[in-house]
């Protein structure tokens, strides 16, 4: 960080020192499992509110169930929205457009955030498309949502 | 005032770890979800939810309230995160009652979480950006000068021997033996921990409580919920709090003043007026051994600069004549931040109903008090809970 140069103006730089070690939890830890292992997408479902939540969770947010029931989801679903965006996160021009998907699996109740692989132009996608997943070889997962590369156009 | 009367119907908590497997949503949702059970009810009974949680960083995630929300229950319902540093886990307590006794909601969840472990190099760095950037952080300060100021200037207002404020982290590491979810229960002697090594001077390494993962969380219902879901409703007969001036250098530290106004608009509105001879247990907020003393004194449990001779005399011992910290307290059980204070709501809700088990203090308390402490050592957040329904 620097310092402005204004003498006049007293100014000076900081920063909160902090890093964090996240845990993916009790639910998290059956998802990154079988995709790091297996390269499956699991989920939970609850029976009573008719939900699959992926990736899998240990409770059900509308009841409070403790979730005991995995699923195995396919690897492919429908595209719920997707976006091009032509800017970084520190607002600096990229090279190339970032494609960007949501993306409702087709066995499961909720939405998954991804890239949008090997399109290059918003006239070649519209919402409602079939997708599928593209999943790293077993020897590159690492047990992290980037072991998922991405959604490309069924 | 015209209110209506709030029980607590119900009391649930994590155990209190380090490095706990589960998120922090995780762990809301375990002790929401005991909460819930133990008093026999179900999400969808619950109208209002209210969340307390200390520093964002802790977690390592901004809108950390958000982020807890589903596991508080807090999906699609009116939702509310509440926030005074250590002082939250009463305060949360207080939002409840306000959802309630107003006559909003006839229910509210209220859950506390933390999860500290999770914070790089060591959780105490989420404090060093609470002091005055201008005249403070450039010094480096850490939480232990400011503990040690404080305590230091305790001792020397009364004439405080440090031997007599190692007996607090003896007792409530021994009360803490009993509790389940306990992180730090031990059998210790005031040697062991004047033999612990000097933080900062006067504090000894086993007078600060741990870092810890945990959540903790209540029940609230109005009066004929309350009567319809338990035949042992603990009642919140009042509530309090109250935020000193952030220049904390400026306030004689060897009182805690803002304690006191808490307590008091707590203690009138539950209509007491010896606080000493109305109330039966005290749950004080114990981050460091000689926090719980300085607390009792602010809470009018003891005269100023005498909590130590009482503490000596065995008042405050299980079976004293006014059990303090019979949980184990912040020193024993642990203290993820915001849960600690509502850990301490949820051991007088136990107690007040006969359910404390190998930590049940004799005698059938009637009547407890539950405090907690923090911001920039600031604010005084107190709630008064009893088995009769004034």
């Amino acid at each position: 960080m620097k310092t402005p140069k204004n003498t006049e103006t007293r100014t000076w730089p900081g920063a909160i020192p902090l890093e964090s070690l996240y845990t993916a939890g009790l639910g998290g830890q059956v998802f990154f499992k079988a995709l790091k292992e297996r390269g499956e997408i699991v989920g939970t479902r609850c029976a009573s509110c008719k939900q699959v939540y992926v990736p899998a969770r240990v409770f059900c947010e509308r009841c409070f169930a403790e979730l005991s029931e995995q699923v195995t989801v396919r690897p492919q679903g429908t595209l719920v929205s997707f976006t091009f965006s032509n800017f970084n996160r520190d607002a600096q021009p990229l090279a190339r457009p970032q494609a960007l998907a949501l993306v409702r699996l087709d066995e499961a109740s909720t939405v998954l955030l991804h890239y949008l692989l090997k399109v290059t132009d918003p006239t070649q996608v519209s919402i409602g498309a079939q997708v599928k997943m593209v999943i790293k070889p077993k020897a590159k997962r690492t047990g992290s949502i980037l072991d998922i590369e991405g959604f490309v156009l069924a | 005032m015209s209110m209506r009367r709030v029980a607590v119907v119900g009391a649930g908590m994590t155990k209190f770890m380090r490095r706990a497997l589960e998120t922090p949503k995780e762990l809301a949702w375990l002790a929401a979800k005991g909460a819930l059970d133990s008093a026999g009810m179900t999400l969808d009974q619950i109208q209002g939810v209210v969340h307390g949680t200390a520093p964002d960083a802790f977690d390592g995630l901004h809108m950390k309230g958000e982020y807890l929300s589903e596991g508080s229950g807090g999906w699609k319902k009116p939702y509310l995160r509440c926030y005074v540093g250590g002082g939250t886990g009463v305060y949360a307590i207080a939002q409840g009652w306000f959802q309630v006794a107003s006559g909003l909601f006839d229910t509210a969840l209220v859950v506390c979480e933390e999860k500290m472990s999770t914070c790089l190099p060591h959780p105490q760095a989420a404090f060093l950006t609470i002091f005055d950037n201008i005249t403070e952080q450039p010094l480096k300060p850490n939480l232990l000068w400011i503990f040690a100021l404080e305590q230091n200037r305790y001792m020397a207002r009364h004439g405080i021997r440090v031997e007599e404020i190692a007996r607090v982290s003896v007792k409530n590491k021994r009360n803490a033996l009993g509790h389940p979810s306990a992180q730090l229960g031990a059998e210790l002697t005031v040697k062991d921990v004047l033999a612990s090594e000097i933080m900062a001077w006067p504090v000894h390494r086993l007078m600060v409580s741990p870092t810890s993962d945990g959540a903790a969380a209540v029940v609230l219902a109005a009066e004929d919920v309350a009567k319809r879901v338990t035949d042992k409703p603990v009642w919140i007969q009042g509530v309090g709090w109250c935020l000193d001036t952030t220049y904390w250098t400026n306030r004689d530290l060897y009182y805690p003043e803002y304690v006191e106004k808490a307590a008091w608009m707590a203690y009138h509105m539950a209509g007491i007026r010896e606080p000493r001879q109305e109330i039966n247990i005290a749950e004080p907020y114990d981050p460091f051994a000689y926090k719980e003393l300085h607390h009792l004194e602010g809470l009018q449990l003891a005269p100023k600069g005498k909590a130590p001779q009482l503490l000596a005399d065995g008042v405050f011992d299980r079976d004293g004549d006014l059990p303090s910290s019979p949980s184990g307290g912040l020193l024993g059980v642990g203290n993820p931040i915001a849960a600690a204070g509502t850990m301490k709501v949820c051991e007088l809700f136990w107690q007040l109903r006969g359910e404390a088990g190998p930590r049940q203090v004799p005698g059938k308390p009637r009547r407890g008090v539950a405090q907690a402490w923090g911001d920039l050592m600031q604010v005084g957040t107190v709630v008064v809970m009893g088995t009769a329904q004034l």
